[in-house]
């Protein structure tokens, strides 16, 4: 799903060079559940906007679901992010001047999918993460875990191949936090791959690999994941 | 297209979207009467006065002295002009066309009328008038040298057998008529004048009177006191050489008058126009002031937006909005913007006009006028908008997993 191979990404100004990541290799397989740790300043959030294209790389090779993403042009990463990746921030990150429905309908209407459809795909994810009663609420109108439970719904309506998660019980007090990771290892159940940054040892114990990061380099891969047929992976392989 | 996410959401920023769209409803409205005005102002300073004011000017005599005799100075006067080189032709006037002092009087088509059936200008002047005035004839003839007669008591109610007028105050008077021939009235208890000619056009002195295009020439050397003057025509491109021979001859042959207003009809157009010129000026500067301060209010809001929401544009771009979705997500905010506040600056325009209809006699606006102003600011909109969507839609996507 997701290969890194020597991945470079420097910080330049014209003093200073910035080694952001270094000689950085990782690969996660479909259906994996993936906990990237490390301390601040590791390089974590660096890897996580490489990976969900939000951010070029400048040295080594990414490819995402068998796409090399090396050469892509702006619009052509927009369209591969869109299609692929869902993103669940530290901070929610939904649009406080439209309500969950609107929210929800964020990236799908990005995607160009027809009204009929979007409702559909609207309605589904918020159900799926127990707020379809509520979606004419706004942001505000709803506590933090309801609000990561949004954004997740958002990033779910897409049906992406990969869930990228920064940090995504940071904001939340343990109880909101475990009902998020109780979803989240959920929608990995049915065979979205996730790859979660987070600091928190506990959370990323949860997870069926972590990857430790330390100065811009992966010094430990963890375990290796244990073999489970997904829903993707028997499409493919049918 | 986001139009209804993109409203629904303005409709929580309620205060932002008001300014500017009240802002904008008052832009269109001044924009579109100002522009109205300015419209009638320019059609006003382009009529033309009937004469050929690129060759003419006046020139004006007043006369002291005891010994100073009108009647041999006018003779004289006219002499010498007419001998100048250069000259075409010269008519004495007791004033002139657009120079916003001049005679008037009732026109009665009954001889016990009680109330004027319009008014006109009076021009007293000789047989060379049409020439002198580049004038053209439309219908009848000129005055003979053995009709013109000359009156030294500028009170007297008397008036000559026959008259010039135009052909608007001719239509005035005789609608759909030949109006050579035909009779009224200048003086009460008098004998009718009888029109001999129509010339096309001449207009009055006054620029802003109802009945600018009714004048009647009167074969008279009528002084006022001891004040005359001339008209001369140049023969073309010898004008303003003319003007200061004419200057200087009349100076010369009689030193008991001074010789002054010596202006080009140009000249006296430019004057009688000057307020409408200042007019049409000060309603071009609000106009601008008015669009800069309303584009600028655009990019102010805008820019502030973009600011504002520097997290959110970096979260649609990571939910997979290209530069493109961005730049079109500011531009249709900003295009919905400007609607409302057109529609509302639309009724505003109309009730605007409709208060400038009771209040000033101002004609009706042109439907087509509000249109146009839509056009024109919203285009205005989306070009003032343009510089913060750009910015907008160079957030980097990275922005979203930013804590700061």
């Amino acid at each position: 799903m997701l290969v890194m191979t020597h991945l470079q990404k420097v910080y330049r100004t014209h003093l200073i060079e910035t080694h952001a990541l270094r000689d950085f290799s990782i690969h996660v397989g479909e259906g994996e559940f993936v906990a990237v740790t490390g301390p601040s300043g590791s390089g974590k959030t660096t890897f996580l906007n490489i990976a969900g294209l939000l951010e070029e790389f400048t040295g080594g090779e990414y490819k995402l679901d068998g796409v090399d993403v090396g050469g892509m042009n702006d619009a052509e990463r927009s369209r591969l992010r869109n299609e692929k990746i869902g993103f669940i921030f530290q901070g929610f990150n939904l649009i406080p001047d439209l309500n969950l429905f609107d929210n929800v309908d964020v990236p799908l209407r990005y995607r160009g999918f027809d009204a009929a459809e979007r409702k559909r795909r609207i309605e589904e994810s918020l159900t799926r993460v127990g707020l379809a009663s509520r979606m004419k609420h706004y942001p505000s109108e709803l506590s933090g875990g309801q609000q990561q439970r949004v954004a997740i719904a958002r990033a779910l309506a897409g049906s992406p191949r990969l869930l990228l998660a920064d940090e995504p019980t940071g904001n939340l007090d343990s109880l909101m936090a475990r009902g998020v990771m109780e979803l989240l290892e959920e929608i990995n159940r049915q065979g979205t791959t996730i790859v979660m940054v987070t600091h928190d040892p506990e959370l990323a114990a949860r997870a069926q690999r972590n990857v430790h990061v330390m100065d811009g380099q992966v010094t430990d891969l963890g375990e290796a994941p244990r073999f489970r047929k997904t829903p993707h992976a028997a499409a493919a392989t049918a | 297209m986001e139009i209804r996410p993109i409203l629904s959401a303005l409709m929580r920023s309620k205060v932002a979207l008001v300014l500017i769209g009240v802002q904008i409803a008052l832009t269109l409205a001044i924009v579109c009467n100002a522009l109205f005005i300015i419209s009638q102002r320019i059609d006003k300073m382009g009529r033309p006065s009937g004469m050929d004011e690129a060759n003419t000017f006046e020139v004006g005599s007043l006369g002291f002295g005891a010994a100073f005799d009108m009647r041999t100075t006018v003779q004289q006067d006219l002499a010498t002009l007419r001998g100048l080189p250069g000259v075409q032709d010269v008519t004495p006037i007791n004033r002139v066309p657009m120079g916003e002092a001049g005679w008037s009087t009732g026109i009665q088509l009954q001889p016990a009328q009680k109330t004027a059936t319009t008014s006109t200008a009076i021009y007293f002047v000789d047989e060379h008038a049409l020439d002198a005035m580049g004038v053209k004839l439309a219908a009848g003839r000129n005055f003979r040298a053995d009709e013109i007669g000359f009156e030294p008591d500028f009170r007297n109610n008397g008036w000559p057998p026959v008259v010039i007028i135009t052909k608007a105050l001719a239509e005035r008077l005789f609608p759909g008529q030949d109006a050579v021939g035909k009779q009224f009235y200048l003086g009460k208890d008098q004998p009718p004048q009888t029109v001999i000619g129509v010339v096309e056009r001449l207009q009055a002195p006054w620029l802003d009177w109802k009945e600018v295009e009714y004048s009647t020439l009167i074969p008279q050397i009528r002084p006022y006191s001891t004040d005359i003057r001339y008209v001369v025509r140049a023969q073309p491109g010898r004008r303003d050489e003319v003007m200061k021979l004419a200057e200087a001859k009349l100076g010369e042959i009689n030193r008991s008058r001074l010789v002054r207003n010596v202006e080009s009809m140009e000249k006296v157009r430019a004057e009688g126009y000057r307020a409408d010129r200042a007019m049409t000026i000060i309603l071009c500067i609000v106009i601008v002031c008015l669009l800069t301060i309303t584009a600028l209010g655009i990019v102010g809001m805008a820019s502030f937006w973009v600011t504002q929401r520097t997290k959110q544009i970096g979260t649609r771009r990571a939910l997979g909005a290209t530069q493109f979705d961005i730049l079109r997500y500011f531009l249709t905010e900003n295009f919905l913007i400007t609607s409302l506040g057109l529609a509302a600056g639309a009724v505003l325009t109309y009730a605007f006009n409709v208060w400038l209809m009771t209040h000033y006699e101002a004609p009706r606006l042109p439907w087509y006028y509000v249109p146009v102003g839509f056009l024109c600011l919203w285009t205005l909109g989306q070009i003032a908008v343009l510089g913060p969507a750009t910015r907008a839609s160079r957030v980097p996507p990275a922005v979203a997993t930013r804590s700061v």
